[in-house]
């Protein structure tokens, strides 16, 4: 089995130097397209490129995205977080289908979900000098 | 009958009032405080200025017409609809479990939930909005299978009371519920 350790090996050196080369030709690129006059480009004989409008647009679009992003995201959470009169608020299945092992004598008991019912009482019902709550 | 003063989560003020009809039966109701003079004129005031500067800028006198006609429509809706005056809870012991909420317009819508289907009555804490809120339910089940939670439903959803009235009703509630268990038990052992 292969383990997963984030310690540095020859491989991630050689993937991480290709990257930072790769990418730091892609800036390079994206400038001379955006900022090299037209004129230039065919003269060397360089004739196929996407229109410049893209050189402006693209980033608009991904600056307009991450703000979008952000209230996304938020509603996201909002729409998935369960209704007050959901079963989710109470249990799962997880809960429903642990085992109901009986406690041996001086031994620790089993880890289990305790039921609502039964935390209610011990928080609500119990006399008020035992517990402090705010 | 007794009656207490407690906050609700938005910090309005909010009054329980408690009655025993017998020593199985009781009410519990949590009334809100009553739609303020104040904040109707302040929105009505506003959507009227509002309908002004529109009517001033575009010169067409339907916008003023159109304004005091949503006024009246939205205050009707939202007293019919969406302020709600007073919630209450009747236990009765052997029998059920009744909601009602009147509306401010005097609607009251009522819900009744026989013995046999409530598990338990529990106060729950959920995530609401951007709160983690206690609010007291009714646990039901099934009464084929007693060992389950079939469905959850949450009481005082409007006024949403504070957890130290959640806690007078859940006591008063917890001791009849225990009635019905030391009868059950009576009866089956007979």
């Amino acid at each position: 089995m292969v383990e997963n350790s984030p310690a540095p090996l020859p491989e991630r050196a050689i993937y991480g130097f290709v990257l930072f080369l790769g990418s730091q030709f892609g800036f390079m690129l994206y400038l001379v397209w955006a900022y090299v006059p037209e004129s230039w480009l065919f003269s060397l004989g360089l004739t196929y490129w996407p229109q410049k409008y893209w050189a402006v647009a693209l980033p608009v679009y991904l600056l307009v995205t991450l703000g979008i992003g952000y209230v996304l995201l938020f509603g996201i959470n909002m729409m998935s977080t369960a209704p007050l009169n959901s079963m989710h608020t109470i249990t799962d299945n997880f809960a429903k289908n642990q085992q109901q092992k009986k406690s041996q004598e001086e031994a620790i008991p089993a880890l289990r979900d305790i039921p609502i019912s039964e935390v209610n009482q011990m928080f609500f019902l119990a006399d008020k000098g035992i517990c402090n709550r705010n | 009958m007794e009656e207490g003063m407690y906050r609700a989560v938005s910090g309005g003020r909010i009054a329980l009032q408690r009655r025993q009809y017998s020593a199985s039966c009781r009410e519990f109701s949590v009334r809100c405080p009553r739609l303020q003079l104040r904040s109707l004129s302040a929105a009505t005031c506003s959507v009227w200025l509002a309908a002004y500067g529109l009517f001033v800028l575009s010169q067409n006198s339907m916008v003023l017409s159109a304004a005091i006609f949503i006024t009246l429509i939205g205050l009707i809706v939202y007293l019919h609809f969406v302020k709600i005056d007073q919630e209450s809870l009747l236990v009765i012991g052997s029998l059920g479990i009744q909601m009602t909420s009147s509306y401010a317009s005097g609607k009251e819508n009522t819900t009744f939930i026989e013995m046999s289907q409530v598990k338990d009555v529990v106060i729950n804490e959920a995530i609401y909005m951007q709160k983690v809120i206690y609010y007291l339910c009714i646990l039901l089940q099934d009464p084929r299978e007693p060992h389950g939670v079939s469905e959850v439903v949450p009481l005082f959803q409007s006024s949403k009371p504070r957890l130290d009235c959640l806690v007078e009703v859940y006591r008063s509630c917890q001791e009849i519920l225990e009635q019905r268990k030391t009868s059950d038990f009576t009866r089956t052992l007979n």
